[in-house]
């Protein structure tokens, strides 16, 4: 395990114990950790800074809430994006949230900022199944183990979903992509 | 297209294939126009998709999400630096 991995690991399950002891500065910590990520996650799922914001705030109160099932066992990383993207999938519901993010800030030059503004909008017009392994394989990086895992699903469903997302995506894409060519 | 091109098309976009694979699909491509254009699109989707900015996590939503955590009666305070990241400065006098 490289040394990053170790350390977090290991500050993670500090972290953890702590919460399962009634320490007040835990949850901090969990926060300090995993706050920059899921508040990433949250805001590609859902396009915009206020409703992130309110799904990561809402994610580590589940936390504090549910810490009686947590397991410092290397799973809390999954529990947490699961968490964060149930909470994602209700927002979605409730908002429908389609359109441009009001917010949204690119830098680069105008053919660039184009193509970012296009693949954006893009993967927001995405159906749930397909936007979600996007996010978490090619966005977040996230090995497909553990994706599958936060989806509840097994890799090869997570890997087709992935696939076909990415053609719905380029199809979306069109004439974006025959511009780049 | 038949389904065993395309299945390789969505690795090659992915780039999960082998070298030895890529090289090969890549020669094959130069006579089936249909399949370069599948290739090409599917890998500039994928780069196109990757190379979008994170959100910046600044730290007006940090303090605003903690806030919020405030706000429901969470004591979420922020923690001190691990004691590696600490300076410890020699005592002097």
């Amino acid at each position: 395990m490289p040394n990053d991995a170790l350390r977090d690991s290991q500050a993670e399950k500090r972290w953890l114990d702590a919460l399962a002891k009634g320490d007040p500065n835990a949850l901090g910590g969990i926060y300090e950790m995993y706050g920059d990520r899921i508040f990433r996650y949250t805001y590609r799922m859902l396009g915009n800074r206020s409703d992130a914001e309110d799904a990561t705030s809402e994610t580590f109160l589940r936390v504090l809430r549910r810490s009686s099932e947590l397991r410092a066992d290397g799973a809390f990383r999954t529990w947490l994006f699961r968490i964060a993207r149930n909470l994602c999938i209700d927002k979605l519901r409730q908002h429908k949230l389609l359109e441009l993010p009001a917010d949204a800030q690119y830098s680069g030059s105008e053919e660039r900022t184009t193509l970012r503004v296009t693949v954006q909008q893009a993967l927001q017009d995405l159906p749930i199944e397909y936007r979600d392994p996007l996010v978490l394989c090619d966005l977040e990086d996230m090995p497909a183990r553990e994706a599958a895992e936060v989806l509840k699903i097994s890799v090869p469903a997570l890997k087709s979903r992935l696939y076909r997302g990415r053609r719905a995506l380029k199809d979306k894409l069109g004439a974006a992509m025959e511009i780049r060519r | 297209m038949n389904d065993v091109y395309r299945k390789l098309v969505d690795l090659y976009a992915g780039q999960e294939l082998t070298e030895e694979l890529e090289a090969e699909l890549e020669a094959v491509a130069l006579t089936d126009p249909e399949l370069k254009t599948d290739m090409l699109t599917m890998r500039a989707t994928v780069e196109a998709l990757r190379s979008e900015p994170a959100p910046e996590f600044t730290e007006e939503s940090y303090q605003r999400v903690l806030m919020r955590l405030y706000a429901k009666g969470v004591e979420a305070q922020r923690s001190p630096d691990p004691t590696h990241l600490q300076l410890h400065l020699p005592i002097q006098g």
